[in-house]
């Protein structure tokens, strides 16, 4: 399958945010933040199932996640904010002190081997 | 807000999930002095590009396509002072004129709104501008009603530092100091510009992980390059450190001072005794220590 066009949106969660004070080394965090969010007919487009993997590439870089199903439009990914959105996140601030942080044109292919 | 808005907009921002208090104890569930009747006496609004659970709170919903908050909030500007806007173009932004309409004349009807706006809008495409943009508008209501605007902040305490660094320097954030008065340039003296630039040899980090929330190119500097960390915990910032102070955890084993969004400084007690050092302490005592050097070096 060819990769696809996506909108990443980086968030935050009530989860993540307990989990950042619990310990950002727990397993629980380590999975949010690598769990990418997609519309059920996205996943069923790409020919993804719950739980496969995915690599994410930005116009800064790359990293890795795992897929599943969720409340999203179409065309669009969530994931909870963490040191792999650190790899994909833009650095160029626009003279105003914070990179883009939101809204991040990436490409999703799904990892077979 | 809590006692007088019976308008509350969210925008750009997920209360439910990033600010779970919010709802409850400042704005829509509160009985104020003006809104006896709580809940029923107030109407909220949210506009985001997703239906984030905040979307389960809100009287009306809208959606808007992203990149578009920007044109949303300028045809709403217009639509307020009630001139003539395209349909076509609003179609564009993924909503009607009608649902502008009808939000412009809740705006303006309203006794008391607040145009809350959240990291979906200052830190998406247009930032800047877009916060330009809805503080123009929630300005422009004045002519109206009232009408105030506030942002939803991202982290715990970042008011504090903007706080702090306004009665100290006169500015926010982005401050230089190496010439002995503040001069301050966003862009160029920020935090992610300075580390990605590698414009500075050193950082002491107070209070944060910037190794676990930074772009990759300011975190390989903060490793390359001596880095010292005052935190209570190991942090992916203080593995990549060179110096890592244990210190006490604010309102928890350390007093302190916590300012909420909006402005209001909350001193903190703290319940337990532990064996760490504030973050006061340290920062006074590298303070006295480098004075001393610079004393003898004299």
């Amino acid at each position: 399958m060819a990769a696809r066009h996506f909108l990443l949106i980086p968030g935050r969660t009530s989860k993540q945010g307990q989990q950042i004070n619990i310990g950002k080394d727990e397993d629980a965090y380590l999975k949010m933040t690598t769990t990418l969010t997609m519309h059920v007919d996205d996943l069923k487009e790409m020919g993804l199932a719950a739980g496969q993997s995915v690599r994410v590439r930005s116009e800064s870089g790359e990293a890795v996640f795992a897929v599943q199903a969720g409340n999203i439009p179409r065309d669009m990914l969530f994931v909870p904010y963490g040191p792999p959105t650190c790899l994909l996140m833009p650095t160029e601030t626009d003279g105003t002190g914070m990179p883009t942080s939101k809204g991040w044109d990436v490409e999703v292919e799904a990892i077979t081997s | 807000m809590k006692n007088r808005a019976d308008l509350i907009i969210y925008w750009g921002g997920n209360p439910a999930e990033c600010h779970p208090r919010h709802f409850t104890k400042y704005t829509i569930m509160q009985k104020g002095r003006f809104i006896p009747n709580g809940r029923k006496g107030r109407t909220m609004v949210l506009v985001d590009i997703r239906e984030t659970p905040s979307a389960k709170a809100a009287d009306v919903f809208l959606q808007v396509r992203p990149g578009k908050d920007f044109e949303v909030l300028t045809a709403l500007r217009a639509v307020v002072k009630g001139q003539r806007v395209d349909a076509a173009a609003v179609a564009d932004t993924g909503l009607s004129l009608d649902q502008l309409t009808d939000l412009a004349n809740r705006m303006k009807a309203c006794r008391f709104g607040v145009l809350f706006f959240g990291m979906g809008l200052s830190m998406t495409r247009g930032k800047h501008m877009n916060s330009a943009a809805a503080l123009t508008l929630a300005a422009e209501l004045n002519a109206f009603t009232k009408f105030v605007a506030m942002p939803m902040r991202g982290h715990g305490n970042v008011t504090g530092a903007d706080v702090i660094m306004r009665y100290t320097t006169a500015f926010p954030f982005g401050v230089n100091l190496s010439r002995g008065y503040p001069r301050f340039n966003p862009g160029e003296f920020s935090t992610i510009d300075l580390l990605v630039r590698g414009d500075n040899d050193a950082t002491l980090v107070l209070g944060a992980d910037p190794g676990a929330t930074m772009p990759q190119p300011a975190i390989r500097h903060l490793s390359q390059t001596p880095t010292i960390v005052l935190d209570p915990k190991v942090t992916h910032t203080s593995r990549l450190a060179k110096v890592h102070i244990t210190t006490a955890a604010t309102g928890i084993t350390a007093p302190g001072t916590v300012y909420r969004m909006d402005e209001i400084p909350l001193p903190l007690k703290p319940p337990l005794v532990g064996p760490y050092p504030t973050d006061e302490d340290v920062m006074r005592r590298i303070r006295e220590a480098a004075e001393r050097k610079a004393h003898i070096a004299a």
